[in-house]
């Protein structure tokens, strides 16, 4: 299951459709809208997406966390649109045999969705709008 | 040949637009567009990290665009 949606994030039915018979645990990720950054009050967040591209590179990302570690299977949600403090902005949940491959993979997805998923996150702060940007290379 | 552009995030504030269609030389390289983007858009001039998609996926800078190519320019990512 790979999404990109303005609605909120069902996090039990993301985790019940990536369970298998197969399969001994389920790890999840949930990241959230933080109420500060670098020092700044944060009151809101919107989140930009180029869509189609994203899709692919989720689903790029998905594919090598299958092969490379051997994990049953990988969802992984992000939203977009307006959000507020505590809301939920991802979710990526992990099925396989053990725990160890089953964090690794989880931990694989969020560092790799940070630097090659076409999503910018807009805060507005008590000092006003501002474009968060990472620092990935070319 | 004809080329569609599309900006996202703040590279769309500094253009001031999300897409248009740009009249480009035949065998102009990624790289090539790049520069040229960034001469028609002073505020992106100054970027040093300025990110391209060719059709949805990164490209090697020396890959050559063809006719009715989308072409993304864009920040470093920040989902997540």
């Amino acid at each position: 299951m790979i999404r990109v949606q303005r609605e909120d994030i069902d996090v039990d039915a993301v985790l019940e459709a990536v369970k298998t018979a197969g399969s001994g645990c389920v790890v999840g990720f949930l990241g959230t809208v933080r109420d500060t950054s670098e020092g700044r009050g944060v009151e809101r967040m919107s989140v930009e997406v180029y869509e189609d591209m994203a899709v692919k590179q989720l689903s790029a990302i998905r594919d090598e966390a299958l092969e490379r570690f051997g994990v049953h299977r990988v969802a992984v949600v992000h939203r977009i649109g307006d959000l507020g403090v505590g809301d939920s902005i991802v979710y990526i949940a992990v099925s396989a045999g053990h725990r160890d491959e089953a964090f690794m993979a989880c931990r694989y997805v969020i560092d790799e969705l940070k630097e090659r998923v076409p999503l910018w996150k807009k805060e507005y702060t008590s000092d006003g709008e501002v474009w968060v940007e990472g620092d990935r290379r070319e | 040949m004809r080329i569609h552009v599309k900006y996202f995030a703040s590279f769309r504030d500094m253009t001031g637009r999300r897409e248009e269609t740009m009249e480009v030389p035949d065998g102009v390289t990624v790289e090539g567009l790049r520069e040229h983007v960034k001469g028609l858009y002073e505020k992106m001039a100054d970027r040093d990290q300025v990110l391209v998609a060719v059709n949805g996926v990164f490209v090697p800078l020396e890959t050559v665009v063809v006719e009715g190519d989308d072409v993304a320019f864009f920040p470093p990512v920040s989902g997540g």
